[in-house]
This record gives structure tokens, C-alpha cells and sequence, in this order.
């Protein structure tokens, strides 16, 4: 066991901390939010310059092949910095998926798009009333015509869909078992997106599907085997967003430092008294076990599903609580400040919420694991 | 960054299990399983390092010279972690850990040839006397006084809660041996007979029933000078080293790994309605809290062991393995008398004997789960209560 980084990966992180040093913070981030996606495309643009749209997309197609340790290290970086860009699931989700897609020409094609910056995919799984850890769908279903499909259905919250030119589709193939995985442009006729910001400014849509036609390149894979990518990729993408909420919580936890050492109340610092450093000190606490945790499902990552499943629920749980627990405290060291859009604190709020919502919130993931424990 | 285990230490844990297996003798593992209270079983303890010393493995933590084994930190925790997994004796943790560690470390070359075998080969408990009546976590206060008269140093004073000195021959204890310099400066480190004249031991009849923990009256008690360790003041540094040295050891992480298997026998064996409690979406909710939290505190404790470099000073990961380990240790023993229900409210003095038939309405792992439980409120408090720890915490990761 070793923590140290490799020089591919200290050379990553140097590069990270230093374009995202430069734009950074609520200036930057309060400016981005009302852009169409919600990130600034010009800075999209220097994150495949630095190679990191390639960093998951295997060498074969232009990408470095890169593991999901490194993934994991830069996502630290980007929730420090409470990037909204969608990586998670334009990159890291999108590449495994295309990676292992069964037909290799428009795969390969879609690759090269995500590593050089000139195509996001968005994923579109989540229907209403449906278990959003299930990797089965309802309504969305494919009928085989011709040489290709028609795909009807409906999709709910597909994440950052809004900047993206092609979702992959999940839908039930009629007379299949199994789950089909379609990769759909969005002007494809039939498509209708109606996109919506959530609180933390990163975009998510609503998408009807309605007598869309695709040739047959587009399915990606198709029955039990669409279901296990698709389960692996989302593991993926949650790891990546962890490592996020990781690096936003002890970004969090620097600020609430800074400012009560700054903040005076009765003559004194307020992190002069022992109430407010017993709550930074459960926030540190809280932060190490997360950071603990992302390592755990990182040591689990090529796991046996079974196993991969329990640990990453694991660290879901445990992540998620510690957000909470930072973010609320951070808010309350604060004060009434900690209320304000002015204030960093409360962009951390939203941003570590509507993290532990993503791939399953914590109650899913509390009782994901209940069942494993006894299985 | 390689953050999955090495192949090889599953050889390792492997050898470990095998060799556990062999030298551990079956009366007293279930001794060990079926003990109702935490410390009671001091002659199996001392039998049981004699076993290890006999292979070699009763100190593998030491430096090879002094009886280490050379393992590297994985391989000890995999050691301790199959330890406790197969019901084994504790360690005499004050010898093997605390005193054994300063001894080598700063003690004299009659020191370490005196005391170090003693310790290795289990010839006798050790009592720990560090905490007095008015210097609980405020311990620099200490006014237990050792004054040198000749080649011997004279205490007087009273330490509290030494546990198990009414079965240790000997203790090692934090003594004031100069008044005049600032608290810390004036501690020294001394190693006293508990059969000395003026050696009074009183035990304290504690929460569980047990009566474990000790005061322990020093009444014009004469020491030999050569059983102070190292320099006369450095005491309090000494102490501090220890912290340093042993920074994985207060998460209790194998301790409270094989309790939470404790815990899952209980929630299949135990009924409600017909049904196993371990059906329950809430009891299973409940631990799904706990196991997630202690493979938080399990790597935690992987961090320090491979020395992860990191932006805060190490010894504040170290209080956070202290603060969750000790409150994981309380809530794992308490899940286990929850589970119990009213059952868990009676009270057992010793198992019985012969053993239930598992179909029988008490089953083996109630007696002793309550007393377990009861004595573990000590968790947060000894060592550095948890809000001393979180005092440090500030300080070290805020500046505060």
C-alpha cells in the first residue's frame, strides 16, 4: 500500500492547482452560473489542452489511459474549486461506457470527441418513480425496425445533458432481457430536452423521446451486458464525484478556519472559543474519514460487483454524511453571513447537497448496504 | 498511488492464521470468547505471552534487537487484526506497548537488560500510574513527588484509575521530581516494585461489576535511582513519545472489527415476530452506519501506518483515529445491547456453565455483552477525553 503520487500524477495536480488557482472561487463561479450550461466552454477547451478529457479515455483512441486513481486525484482538485464542468458524466461515465461498446467505429469516434474536447455525452437513465440504483428501465423502450430502432420513452434529471450533444439512452428492447444502451444526438428528430439549472449552477434536463429513429450503430451494448457497463460506469462516475465533495468539504473546512480566526465577537476571535473549535474540529474529523472512505472505494474499484457495490455504497454513506455535517457547521461558524450568495460557504452547501443526491443519496445507498451486510 | 492490498500479505495472513490456530490453546480461547468482563483473566494473559515468546512473536512491534520480528506496519496489523479475530488474550498493553517501548528507547543498558526480557516473557502485569485524583486530563499537574535521598528517590502521592494493579508486580509511574520548573519540565519516569513498602493498592468497584482500575497510595515508598528511565524531567517527554509511538493502537480497530461480527450473530440469532432481527430495514440500516465508519477508521488507521504524506501534522490524524475509534468502540458495544433488548439488562457475574444449546432461550454471546458495554464509557475519556482531543484538533489543523 502507497500513497505517494506518481510523477504522472503530481505533474496532473500541479497543472490543476494551477489553472484552477487562476479561476477559482465565488467570483469565478458566480460569473460561470449564468452562462447557457453553466460553465465557461473557453475553460472546457483548456481542460482537454491539459490532457484531462483524455485522462480516462484508453490509448488505443487517443486517450492516456489513465486510472481511475488519477481520475480520482484531479476530481479532488475540481471540487475544491467547485468546478461545475461535467466531467463526471461527460467524461469519466460517457468513456467507460464508449470504451466497451460493442460497435468499435462509432465508439471510437465519440472517444476522440470527449478526449480532444469537441463532443460531451450526457448520460439519461433516471425515469421518475424508479430506483435511480436499478439498472433496469420502465417506460423507455426500444422497438427493433429495419436495421436500426425506434426508441419511445421518457427520462428525468439526466445530469448536464443541457451542454451535451448526445445522451446515451437507456431502454428496454422489446422481447430482450437485459438493458439496451443507445448513444442518441440530441437533434436527432423526436428529442425534446427541457433543461433546468440545480441549485449548485450545474445544468440537468428532462428529456421525451418520441418515435426517435437510430441506425444500429447507435446501440452500445445491449442485454445483461448493457446493464453491468452501465452499472460500472455510473460506480465510476460516483468516484469521481466523491473525490469532488472530498475536495469541497476540505476546502470548506480551510475557509471556516480563515474566517473565525477573522470574525471577532466579544472582544475576541470566535476561534478563540471552545465551542466553535469543537465543531471545526468534528468538521475535520468528519473530512478524514471521507477522504478515508474515497480510498476504500478506490482500492474496490475492479472488485467482483457484489463487493464493488458494498464498498462504493460505503463511501457513499460515510461521504455523504461527512458533507453534510461540514457543510452545515460551515454554515453555522459563519453566521448569518453563512447565508449570503457573497460568502463561499454557502456554494459548498449547495454544491456538497446536490452531490450526495447523484448515483443514489444516502438513504439508497444506507440501505444498499443494510441488505449486502445480511445477504 | 497503489491503493490495493499486496497479493503477498495474504500469504502472510495466511502463515499468521495457521500459526494462531496451532499455538493457541482451545481452553483458552474460549475462555477468552465466553469471559463476561473485560480484565479478568490476568494468569491467561501471562500464559499467553510466554506461548508467543516461545516463537518469537510475543514483542513483533519491538526492534529486532530487543525480540521484533521486523514485520513491516501492514504485517503487524494484519498480526493484531487475526489476533483478535481468533478470541486471543489481549496483550499487557502498559508492558509490551508503553513501558517496553520507552525502556528501549531511553532507558540505560541495565534498564533494558532488567526489564525488557520480563516484559516479552510475560512474567508479570504491569500497572500503568500516570493519572492522580486532581490530574485527570489536565495530567502536567501531577504532584506525586519523588525526592532523591541518596541512591534512592522517596514518593509520596496517590495515583487513580491504574489498571490492574492489583495484580501487577510492577508499575511504571509519572513522578514530580523538581517543583521548581514549569509542570512538564519537573516529570520523570519511574519504575516501582508494588510489593515496596508504602505501596498501598485499593481497587474500585466500577460500573460492570469489575473492579479493574486501581488507587494506588505511595507512602514514603524508597526506589532504587537506577529505575528512573533515562534523564530526571524528560518524563513528560517520554509520555509524549509514547503518543507518537503508538499512534494506530487507540482506534482499537481490531477490537471493535470482531465486535461488530459479534454483533451480526447477535441480529441473525436473536427474534422478533418469527423473524430474525437482521430483517429489519432499520437494525439493518443501523449497521450499515457502523461497518461504513469503521472501513473509514480501518483506513484511517492504513494512512498513518504508511505514513501518508499530508497538510496537516500527522498527530492531528492520530486524534482522529482516537476520537472515532473510542466512539465506534461504544457504539458497537452498545448496538450489541441493543439488539438484546430486556435480555441485555441482566445481569451476569460469570458465564454459565456448561454452555447453552444455541436453540436455548439465552444463547452464549448474552453474558457479557452488557458488562462490556458498561465499561466502555471509559473509551472516550481515558488516553485524552474526547474533548481534549478535540482541543489538539484545532490546534493542529486550524491553529486555533
Amino acid at each position: 500500500m502507497d500513497f505517494a503520487k506518481s510523477d504522472i500524477q503530481t505533474m496532473l495536480l500541479d497543472s490543476a492547482e494551477r489553472l484552477l488557482s487562476d479561476m477559482s472561487g465565488v467570483e469565478y463561479w458566480r460569473e460561470q452560473r449564468h452562462r447557457p450550461f453553466g460553465f465557461d466552454e473557453a475553460r472546457w477547451a483548456q481542460f482537454a489542452e491539459l490532457g484531462w478529457l483524455a485522462l480516462p479515455v484508453p490509448e488505443e483512441v487517443g486517450g492516456l489511459g489513465g486510472t481511475i486513481e488519477d481520475v480520482a486525484l484531479l476530481n479532488i482538485v475540481l471540487g475544491k474549486a467547485l468546478a461545475t464542468e461535467p466531467y463526471a458524466s461527460s467524461v469519466v461515465l460517457a468513456a467507460h461506457i464508449l470504451g466497451q461498446a460493442d460497435d468499435r467505429a462509432a465508439a471510437d469516434e465519440a472517444l476522440g470527441g470527449i478526449a480532444d474536447g469537441s463532443l460531451r455525452i450526457a448520460l439519461a437513465h433516471q425515469e421518475d418513480g424508479a430506483d435511480p440504483l436499478a439498472l433496469e428501465v420502465g417506460a423507455t423502450h426500444a422497438r427493433p425496425a429495419g436495421d436500426g430502432f425506434i426508441l419511445d420513452g421518457a427520462k428525468l434529471l439526466a445530469l448536464d445533458a443541457p451542454g451535451a450533444a448526445r445522451l446515451i439512452v437507456s431502454a428496454r428492447i422489446e422481447g430482450e432481457e437485459g438493458l439496451g444502451l443507445f448513444l442518441v444526438p440530441v437533434e436527432a428528430e423526436g428529442v425534446a430536452l427541457e433543461a433546468y439549472p440545480l441549485i449548485d449552477g450545474t445544468r440537468a434536463a428532462d428529456i421525451r423521446l418520441k418515435h426517435v429513429r437510430l441506425p444500429a450503430s447507435a446501440l452500445l451494448a445491449r442485454g445483461p451486458r448493457g446493464a453491468q457497463l452501465l452499472g460500472e460506469a455510473i460506480d465510476r462516475a460516483s468516484i469521481a464525484l466523491m473525490a469532488q465533495a472530498v475536495g469541497a468539504m476540505e476546502a470548506a473546512n480551510r475557509i471556516c478556519g480563515t474566517y473565525v480566526q477573522e470574525r471577532k465577537q466579544f472582544g475576541a476571535a470566535i476561534g478563540s472559543f471552545q465551542a466553535i473549535q469543537h465543531i471545526l474540529a468534528d468538521m475535520f474529523v468528519a473530512a478524514h474519514q471521507a477522504r478515508s472512505m474515497l480510498y476504500h472505494a478506490l482500492a474496490n474499484a475492479d472488485r467482483p460487483e457484489a463487493e464493488r457495490a458494498a464498498a462504493l455504497s460505503a463511501a457513499r454513506l460515510v461521504i455523504g454524511e461527512a458533507g453534510q455535517l461540514v457543510s452545515r457547521n460551515g454554515i453555522q461558524v459563519h453566521g448569518g453571513y453563512g447565508l449570503t450568495d457573497e460568502y463561499a460557504i454557502s456554494h459548498y452547501f449547495r454544491r456538497l447537497l446536490t452531490l450526495e443526491k447523484q448515483y443514489g443519496d444516502l438513504t439508497l445507498h444506507v440501505g444498499r448496504l443494510g441488505d449486502h451486510i445480511f445477504a | 498511488m497503489e491503493l490495493r492490498l499486496d497479493p503477498e500479505l495474504e500469504n502472510f495472513r495466511q502463515e499468521i492464521r495457521g500459526f494462531i490456530n496451532d499455538v493457541l490453546p482451545p481452553d483458552m480461547r474460549e475462555r477468552q470468547r465466553r469471559k463476561v468482563a473485560n480484565n479478568a483473566d490476568v494468569t491467561d494473559q501471562l500464559r499467553w505471552m510466554r506461548i508467543l515468546n516461545e516463537h518469537g512473536r510475543a514483542v513483533p512491534h519491538w526492534p529486532v534487537e530487543f525480540g521484533g520480528c521486523g514485520w513491516t506496519p501492514m504485517q503487524l496489523f494484519i498480526f493484531n487484526e487475526e489476533l483478535y479475530a481468533a478470541d486471543a488474550p489481549e496483550f499487557d498493553w502498559g508492558g509490551t506497548h508503553m513501558l517496553g517501548p520507552v525502556i528501549y528507547s531511553y532507558g540505560s543498558p541495565y534498564l533494558r537488560e532488567r526489564f525488557l526480557p520480563m516484559i516479552r516473557e510475560g512474567q508479570t502485569m504491569w500497572a500503568q500510574g500516570f493519572s492522580e485524583p486532581g490530574s485527570g486530563s489536565d495530567l502536567a499537574s501531577l504532584r506525586t513527588s519523588a525526592e532523591l535521598v541518596g541512591d534512592k528517590y522517596v514518593v509520596n502521592g496517590q495515583k487513580i484509575w491504574t489498571s490492574g494493579a492489583a495484580h501487577a508486580d510492577w508499575g511504571f509511574f509519572l513522578v514530580r521530581t523538581d517543583k521548581t520548573v514549569k509542570p512538564q519540565r519537573g516529570i520523570s519516569f519511574l519504575i516501582i516494585r508494588m510489593d515496596t513498602p508504602g505501596v498501598t493498592v485499593r481497587q474500585i468497584p466500577q460500573i460492570n461489576g469489575e473492579a479493574h482500575l486501581c488507587e494506588v497510595f505511595l507512602d514514603n515508598v524508597e526506589v532504587p535511582a537506577d529505575q528512573l528511565i533515562g534523564e530526571p524531567g524528560m518524563g513528560w517527554t517520554y509520555a509524549k513519545f509514547l503518543l507518537e509511538h503508538e499512534r494506530t493502537t487507540s482506534s482499537f480497530i481490531y477490537w471493535s472489527k470482531r465486535e461488530l461480527a459479534r454483533a451480526k450473530d447477535i441480529a441473525r440469532g436473536e427474534r422478533r415476530n418469527g423473524r430474525p432481527l437482521s430483517a429489519d430495514p432499520a437494525i439493518r440500516a443501523r449497521f450499515a452506519r457502523l461497518e461504513a465508519d469503521l472501513l473509514a477508521l480501518e483506513w484511517s488507521v492504513l494512512r498513518v501506518l504508511a505514513h501518508e504524506e499530508l497538510e496537516t501534522p500527522e498527530a492531528a490524524a492520530a486524534s482522529v483515529l482516537k476520537i472515532r475509534g473510542s466512539e465506534l468502540q461504544q457504539e458497537v458495544t452498545m448496538l450489541q445491547v441493543d439488539l438484546l433488548g430486556l435480555k441485555g439488562a441482566r445481569y451476569f457475574d460469570v458465564a454459565p456453565t456448561p454452555p447453552p444449546a444455541p436453540d436455548e432461550a439465552w444463547p452464549d454471546y448474552v453474558p457479557g455483552r452488557t458488562t462490556v458495554a458498561l465499561i466502555t464509557r471509559a473509551a472516550t475519556i481515558y488516553g485524552g477525553t474526547k474533548q481534549v482531543q478535540k482541543n489538539i484538533l484545532a490546534r493542529l489543523a486550524f491553529g486555533l
